[in-house]
C-alpha cells in the first residue's frame, strides 16, 4: 500500500463536533474580551441599531455568538478541506 | 466493486466503547479528592462572599467593571487581565515541564467535574461491575429507578453549577432571591442553562472524549515536556514478562517479573488506556493506576512502584536534573509577569481625572480676575468614597486658584462624576499665551491622588 490509498477511519462524531466546536469557542471568547473590552455595547448599539432596546448582557451574548459562529464557520472549513478525497467519492457509485 | 472502490458501508458515527472507571483508594486518590474539594469549594462559595456589601469575585458587565479581591478593574486594565492570563499560562507551562500533567489529573474542571459525575453514578448506579451489567440489562424497575436517581442529581447539580456561573457576573445574592420569585432576566435564564447543559454533557457524557479529541493542551504540552520531566510510567523492566502467579509462587523460578497482569491499572483508567502501553496522549496523569497497583504489589508483598512518578531519565537509569535551563527561564518569564502586574496595579491612580475645555468660553474677566472654565470626568476607581479637594499648580503662572469648586467633591465608589472645575488669576499678573497648569486632585488627608496636566489660557484682547 502506498502512502497516496492511506485511508484514515472515519472518526468518531463527538471528535469532529468537539474539533470544530471547542477551539472556536475558545477563541470567541477571547474574541469577545478583547473587543467588548474596548467597546461598550450600549454605545455599539446607539451606533447601529438605536431603536432595538438592547441591554449590555444582550450584546455580550449577541457578540459572542456572533463570534463564535464565524470561529465554528471557519473550523467546519477546514475540516471539510481535510477531509480525505475517499470521503466524498464514496458516496457517487 | 470493479473500479476498486470499497462500497461497504462505513457507520458515520463510530461509537466509542464506554469507559467504566473502577472506584480507587490510595495516596494519590487522596490527594484529587482534596484538590477536588478546595476547587469546588472556591467555585461554588466564593460569590456568596461579600465584604463590605462588595461581592468580592464579580465580574460586573452590566457596569463594565471586574471586582477581584478588593481590587477593581475597568475596561482601560485590560493589559492587566491580558497579563494575569499569560502569566496564568507561564504556571501551567513551569508546572508541566515540571511535574507533568499535573493540571490535568488534579485541577482541570473537566476533570474536577468529571470525578464528581462519577461519583453521583456511583452512588446512585453502584460500582463498575453493577453499572456495566445495569447498563447491559433491560430496562426494568430498578434500573429505571436507578438511572432517574441519577439523572436527577446530574440535573440538580449541572443547574447549581449554571447559576453560580452567572453569579460571577451578576451579584448572586440577588440572582438568588430573583430565582426563587421566577423573575431571572431572560439572558440570565440563558447563560444559566448554557452553561448547565455544558457541564452535564461535558462531565456526564463526554467525559474523556473531551480531553483525547478537543484539548489542546494534550495536544502540545510535549512542547514543555523533556526527558527530566515527572511522568507517570510502567517499569517495564522489573513488570515483564507480565503474568498471573499465585502469592506463594516464586516468580524468578516462573520466569516472571512484577506485573500479575490483573487489569487493575486498565480498569481504573478513566481515559481507558493501558499504562502498560508505555506514556501515551490520552494519559491525564490521575495517579490512578498508581494506586491500584500499590495495592496490589503490597498484597503480593511486592515493593511499591511498578507503575510510579518518574522521569524518562530515570528510567532509562540516568540522572534526573530538575534544576535545567527550562525550568528557570520559565520561572524568570513568570517573575518578570507578575512584577509587571504589580507595578501597573500599583502605578494606577486611584483616581481618573479627564480634563475637558470648555468650548464655547475659552476664558472670561472679571473686575479683577482672569478665569478658564473646565470639566473634570472623575471617576473613581476604588472600592470607597473619595473625598476629593482640587488644586493648581504652575511654574509659569502665579497666582492660580480654584474658584469652583471650593468645596471638595464626594465621589460614590466606581462613580464617574461630572464637575464643572473654574480656574481663576489675577488679571494683573497675567500674560498672554497658552500656559502648562497642573490640576492637582487629593484625598480628605491630603495624599495626592492624581495629577493631570492641561492648560490654561490667556488671549492679547483679554489683557487690553
Amino acid at each position: 500500500m502506498t502512502r497516496a490509498d492511506l485511508d484514515i477511519p472515519p472518526r468518531p462524531l463527538a471528535q469532529r463536533l468537539g474539533a470544530i466546536l471547542w477551539p472556536s469557542f475558545f477563541a470567541a471568547g477571547v474574541a469577545t474580551m478583547v473587543f467588548f473590552a474596548i467597546v461598550d455595547p450600549l454605545m455599539l448599539r446607539d451606533m447601529t441599531f438605536p431603536e432595538l432596546e438592547l441591554s449590555r448582557m444582550a450584546g455580550y451574548t449577541i457578540g459572542f455568538f456572533l463570534f463564535w459562529a464565524a470561529t465554528a464557520a471557519s473550523s467546519l472549513f477546514t475540516w471539510l478541506l481535510l477531509r480525505p478525497a475517499s470521503r466524498f467519492n464514496r458516496r457517487m457509485q | 466493486m470493479s473500479n476498486g472502490v470499497s462500497t461497504e458501508s462505513i457507520p458515520l458515527y463510530v461509537k466509542q466503547p464506554k469507559v467504566y472507571p473502577r472506584e480507587v483508594k490510595g495516596r494519590f486518590a487522596r490527594l484529587r479528592v482534596i484538590a477536588a474539594w478546595s476547587l469546588l469549594g472556591l467555585y461554588y462559595v466564593l460569590p456568596w462572599i461579600s465584604i463590605n456589601g462588595q461581592q468580592i469575585v464579580l465580574f460586573d458587565l452590566v457596569n463594565r467593571q471586574f471586582h477581584i479581591f478588593g481590587i477593581t478593574l475597568w475596561p482601560q486594565d485590560l493589559i492587566i487581565l491580558s497579563l494575569l492570563l499569560a502569566m496564568a499560562a507561564l504556571t501551567l507551562f513551569f508546572f508541566t515541564a515540571l511535574a507533568g500533567r499535573l493540571w490535568c489529573g488534579y485541577a482541570c474542571p473537566q476533570t474536577v467535574w468529571t470525578e464528581v459525575f462519577l461519583w453521583m453514578e456511583r452512588v446512585t448506579e453502584g460500582r463498575r461491575n453493577k453499572r456495566m451489567k445495569l447498563d447491559q440489562g433491560p430496562w426494568n424497575k430498578e434500573k429505571i429507578a436507578r438511572k432517574s436517581a441519577k439523572q436527577f442529581l446530574w440535573i440538580t447539580f449541572a443547574l447549581w453549577t449554571g447559576f453560580t456561573f452567572v453569579g460571577f457576573f451578576v451579584p448572586i445574592r440577588d440572582l438568588g432571591l430573583r430565582l426563587v420569585e421566577f423573575n431571572l432576566g431572560g439572558w440570565e435564564t440563558f447563560w444559566l442553562f448554557f452553561y448547565a447543559f455544558a457541564t452535564y454533557g461535558n462531565a456526564g457524557y463526554l467525559r474523556e472524549q473531551v480531553c483525547k479529541y478537543m484539548c489542546p493542551y494534550a495536544r502540545f504540552q510535549s512542547a514543555m515536556f523533556d526527558d527530566d520531566s515527572l511522568v507517570i510510567s510502567y517499569d517495564v523492566n522489573r513488570g515483564e514478562p507480565r503474568g498471573p502467579r499465585k502469592k506463594s509462587a516464586d516468580r524468578a523460578e516462573l520466569g516472571l517479573g512484577d506485573c500479575i497482569d490483573c487489569l487493575g491499572c486498565v480498569q481504573v483508567c478513566p481515559t481507558g488506556i493501558d499504562i502498560r502501553d508505555g506514556l501515551q496522549i490520552e494519559c491525564i496523569a490521575c495517579a490512578a493506576c498508581i494506586d491500584v497497583c500499590d495495592d496490589v504489589m503490597d498484597r503480593m508483598g511486592y515493593p511499591r512502584g511498578l507503575i510510579r512518578y518518574t522521569t524518562e531519565n530515570a528510567m532509562a537509569g540516568k540522572p534526573t536534573r530538575i534544576l535545567r535551563p527550562r525550568i528557570f527561564i520559565y520561572l524568570a518569564a513568570l517573575l518578570a509577569l507578575a512584577t509587571l502586574v504589580g507595578l501597573v496595579l500599583t502605578g494606577r491612580d486611584p483616581l481618573l481625572v479627564d480634563v475637558l475645555r470648555d468650548r464655547t468660553a475659552l476664558h472670561r474677566v472679571t473686575e479683577q480676575t482672569l478665569e478658564n472654565p473646565y470639566t473634570l470626568k472623575l471617576s473613581n476607581r476604588t472600592d470607597r468614597d473619595l473625598s476629593v479637594s482640587i488644586g493648581v499648580e504652575s511654574e509659569a503662572l502665579s497666582g492660580l486658584r480654584i474658584i469652583d469648586p471650593t468645596d471638595s467633591v464626594i465621589i460614590a465608589p466606581s462613580e464617574v462624576a461630572n464637575q464643572p472645575l473654574t480656574i481663576g488669576m489675577p488679571i494683573d499678573r497675567a500674560r498672554v499665551g497658552m500656559h502648562e497648569i497642573t490640576i492637582i486632585a487629593t484625598d480628605a488627608a491630603g495624599n495626592i491622588l492624581n495629577e493631570t496636566e492641561t492648560r490654561f489660557f490667556i488671549p492679547a484682547r483679554a489683557l487690553e
